[in-house]
């Protein structure tokens, strides 16, 4: 009886002292939040992705962890490439006892951003369009921006104050997937380089072969959002004109009368659409079916970014025909392509410290062992490392961060303007297409409405233009 | 005090009450949970500007300007013009209902056989609706074949989606092929709550199919009647499936539900959409009111005519039984 109710007192005694370490812990990371200038020194105290030798330590770790994103295709047992599952496994012969549960979702940047809204979300996350100032609230940092870019690339996607929130799963290039074999019988022996070079292969393409040319894939949206992508580096050759220029430039889509910037850009897409280089009816184009149509030589080419061309390569027999040009524009001679990063993995800061930990140890496999990227067709993600794209002569770029203070403007005058360039404003692009259609609104015209919405969102924000 | 509470409780009217007011306070909270205090909430986020990842502390106040753009955009409170399409189509739909309903409420070949098919397309979810459509308005595909085994060529046919002067009427046609079934079945219940009677001593009168119609039908269903009527002229203005799931609003489709769900979830303009949303529950409870008086001006004292025509009929029917009766007395 005694002995009973002394076990009973310690394991109470033991509970609350649990219980009061765990508010401490909370109580830890909220002062840390609120303070400036402290995340730093309280990611100091736990452990940091740099500080993890994968294979070495924590091998014996044994959590459950979670992760939500948007690669639904390698949850199929189909999937020509590496699913989830294989990964997983690979990923159980290091670390046996870290359990990872992966939710995949076909509507991720929605979904993912009210996950995060109602306050209980998964470890691991693909972070969505959230305010850069706000990244803090949602994720842990994984060390100060000089070390984490000598271990990977792109890591100012998700940078804010000099932390760095979010590790790219894969990093992508713009340009255009084609058809070889359709190119060739056409009689398009030299990749274009120029707008007027590609208008002219699509109408040789027209005359000499049965593909529709250039494929718009208008009903799916989002694969008119795509087009956003092209503005910057590809267009401009200024790595800073995407986060910097663009928002203080006047009137960014007038015509530079050189085939550059993003009215050259657009401008392809209405000649195309309006001289019947495209599919006949826009409005029920299919997106399942144009991977299978382009792997057979019925369509020409498609505007769509590298994470595209395994798809196509994949879709049909003629995996060798499939191929990526880059975008044709030429600035001062020069074609360029942005590299960026594609969804970066955000790790929970609301999590235990243990599942932190899996969540870090899973992160860090995923970049550096699981050759995910090389295995996605993407641009390396660590220094160094292989990859499939070959681009010869093409300068890469990468995005450069918006200046201090502005980092969050592009979102804003986006939201003002209604434009949403690379932030899924799929609409304004369709329209380029109906009105290239109908015949109802000149490519000048169009242009000039969307200078005005960019200039009324510039003044109502108070921005400065040049 | 206490002991007399608890012998309320367990009196029978006190278990009455507390049974009435158990079984209320349930739906009452949910009520108010998932429908009041997130409207609340909503109400609250038109006077302001945030987007939906935007912090508390960090919302602005902007006073009515949600609601001044509401008006001056001609993207919102246009795309109401696009709700006549679809009023039109409710009109039709609610006809055509009618007119099936009233077929199927007499003795019919078969009859259940149509009802289950005609109210078949309501079964299907909206998302398959968008899938099957999507491809039957294709060039070349469903639609077109159908229409050139009729002997249309396939030149002079428009394009469904594409062409901007029809492709709004393609749209309600689908939304009409999913809901008349739903309506149908409305009408035929309220008509088969009349009394069979009314039809007999009508017919006796002299009164015909139509007249029947008109004046026992017609008066005998106005409740469920106005109920659809309503029904489908708010959901004409808030229209949002059919355009959603077939075009994405994309092609001069977009409703206003369409825009307000773009504005919402990709541009984030949060306190936009909500005060999109409460202009349109003002506009759906003015027209829901003007609808109501307009109804009670078409057929008024219905209730009395009813009962009047309920009173004859009785009359009638104790006429007839007594003349039976005396027939058989005389017989005796």
């Amino acid at each position: 009886m005694k002995t009973r109710k002394v076990i009973a007192a310690l394991t109470v005694g033991s509970m609350l002292l649990c219980m009061s370490g765990c508010s401490e812990g909370t109580g830890d990371s909220e002062s840390g939040d609120s303070g400036s200038g402290t995340p730093a020194a309280e990611e100091a105290s736990a452990v940091s992705y740099a500080d993890i030798t994968l294979g070495e330590d924590y091998t014996d770790l044994e959590v459950t962890i979670t992760m939500f994103n948007h690669r639904t295709d390698l949850d199929s047992p189909d999937y020509g490439g590496v699913t989830w599952e294989e990964y997983l496994e690979a990923f159980h012969e290091m670390y046996p006892g870290i359990d990872v549960q992966i939710t995949t979702d076909t509507n991720y940047a929605e979904d993912a951003l009210t996950h995060l809204q109602s306050g209980s979300y998964e470890t691991i996350m693909g972070i969505p369009a959230v305010d850069k100032a706000d990244l803090s609230t949602y994720f842990i940092s994984y060390g100060d921006l000089d070390t984490m870019s000598s271990l990977i690339n792109y890591a100012t996607t998700w940078e804010y104050d000099g932390e760095v929130y979010g590790i790219p799963s894969t990093a992508t290039t713009q340009g255009i997937v084609y058809n070889r074999a359709v190119f060739e019988e056409a009689g398009v022996t030299e990749i274009p380089t120029t707008p007027d070079e590609f208008i002219s292969a699509l109408l040789k393409i027209r005359e000499n072969t049965d593909a529709i040319p250039l494929y718009t894939n208008y009903a799916a949206g989002w694969t008119m959002g795509a087009w956003d992508a092209y503005i910057g580096n590809n267009a401009t050759g200024d790595p800073t004109y995407m986060n910097n220029g663009l928002l203080h430039e006047e009137n960014p889509f007038r015509d530079y009368g050189d085939g550059t910037h993003a009215y050259a850009v657009y401008q392809i897409l209405y000649d195309a659409v309006s001289l019947g280089l495209t599919e006949d009816d826009y409005t029920t184009t299919d997106w399942e079916g144009c991977k299978g149509m382009l792997n057979a030589g019925e369509i020409g080419c498609m505007v769509l970014g590298s994470w595209a061309y395994p798809q196509m390569e994949a879709a049909g027999p003629n995996a060798e025909d499939i191929g990526y040009m880059p975008f044709p524009i030429t600035v001062d001679g020069v074609q360029y392509a942005s590299a960026g990063a594609d969804y970066c993995y955000g790790i929970n800061r609301n999590a235990t410290e243990e599942e932190i930990l899996g969540a870090l140890i899973f992160v860090k496999w995923l970049t550096e062992e699981s050759n995910f990227s090389y295995n996605e067709d993407g641009l390396p993600i660590t220094p160094g490392a292989d990859t499939k794209l070959d681009f010869g002569g093409v300068t890469f770029l990468e995005d450069e961060p918006a200046i201090e203070g502005e980092e969050d403007l592009l979102n804003e005058l986006n939201a003002e303007s209604e434009l949403n360039i690379n932030n899924g404003g799929n609409d304004k692009i369709q329209e380029i297409i109906e009105h290239a259609s109908n015949g109802d609104m000149t490519f000048e015209e169009i242009m000039e409405s969307w200078n005005v919405r960019w200039t009324d969102a510039q003044n109502s924000l108070g921005v400065e233009t040049n | 005090m206490s002991l007399e509470l608890v012998k309320w409780i367990k009196s029978k009217k006190g278990q009455q009450t507390l049974i009435i007011f158990m079984f209320t306070l349930i739906p009452l909270l949910l009520l108010f949970v998932f429908t009041y205090l997130p409207f609340a909430e909503m109400v609250k986020f038109s006077f302001m500007k945030l987007k939906y990842t935007t912090p508390a502390e960090n919302r602005e106040f902007v006073g009515l300007k949600n609601y001044i753009d509401v008006f001056s955009r001609d993207d919102c409170f246009s795309a109401l013009k696009l709700s006549l399409y679809y009023i039109v189509g409710a009109l039709i739909q609610l006809a055509l209902a009618l007119y099936l309903a009233t077929i199927l409420s007499f003795k019919v070949r078969l009859g259940n056989i149509y009802k289950g098919m005609i109210f078949f397309p309501y079964l299907i979810s909206g998302i398959a609706i968008g899938f099957i459509f999507k491809f039957f308005y294709t060039r070349g595909f469903v639609f077109d074949t159908i229409l050139g085994w009729c002997g249309f060529d396939l030149e002079n046919l428009p394009y469904w989606l594409k062409d901007q002067s029809i492709n709004n009427w393609s749209l309600v046609a689908t939304s009409i092929w999913r809901y008349f079934g739903q309506n149908m079945v409305l009408f035929l219940g309220a008509i088969m709550s009349i009394d069979p009677t009314l039809y007999e001593s009508a017919a006796l009168d002299g009164a015909n199919r139509w007249h029947q119609f008109l004046h026992i039908i017609l008066p005998g269903i106005k409740p469920v009647l106005t109920l659809n009527l309503i029904l489908s002229v708010t959901g004409s203005l808030s229209a949002f499936e059919q355009p959603f799931v077939i075009t994405g609003g994309s092609n001069g489709t977009g409703t206003y539900f369409v825009i307000m769900n773009t504005i919402a979830h990709t541009t984030q303009k949060v306190g936009l959409a909500s005060a999109m949303a409460v202009v349109l529950l003002v506009i759906i409870m003015v027209c829901t009111a003007f609808q109501k008086m307009i109804m009670n001006q078409l057929f008024p004292n219905d209730e009395l005519i009813i009962k009047r025509a309920k009173l004859r009929a009785v009359r009638e029917h104790k006429r007839r039984l007594t003349s039976n009766n005396s027939v058989r007395f005389n017989r005796r």
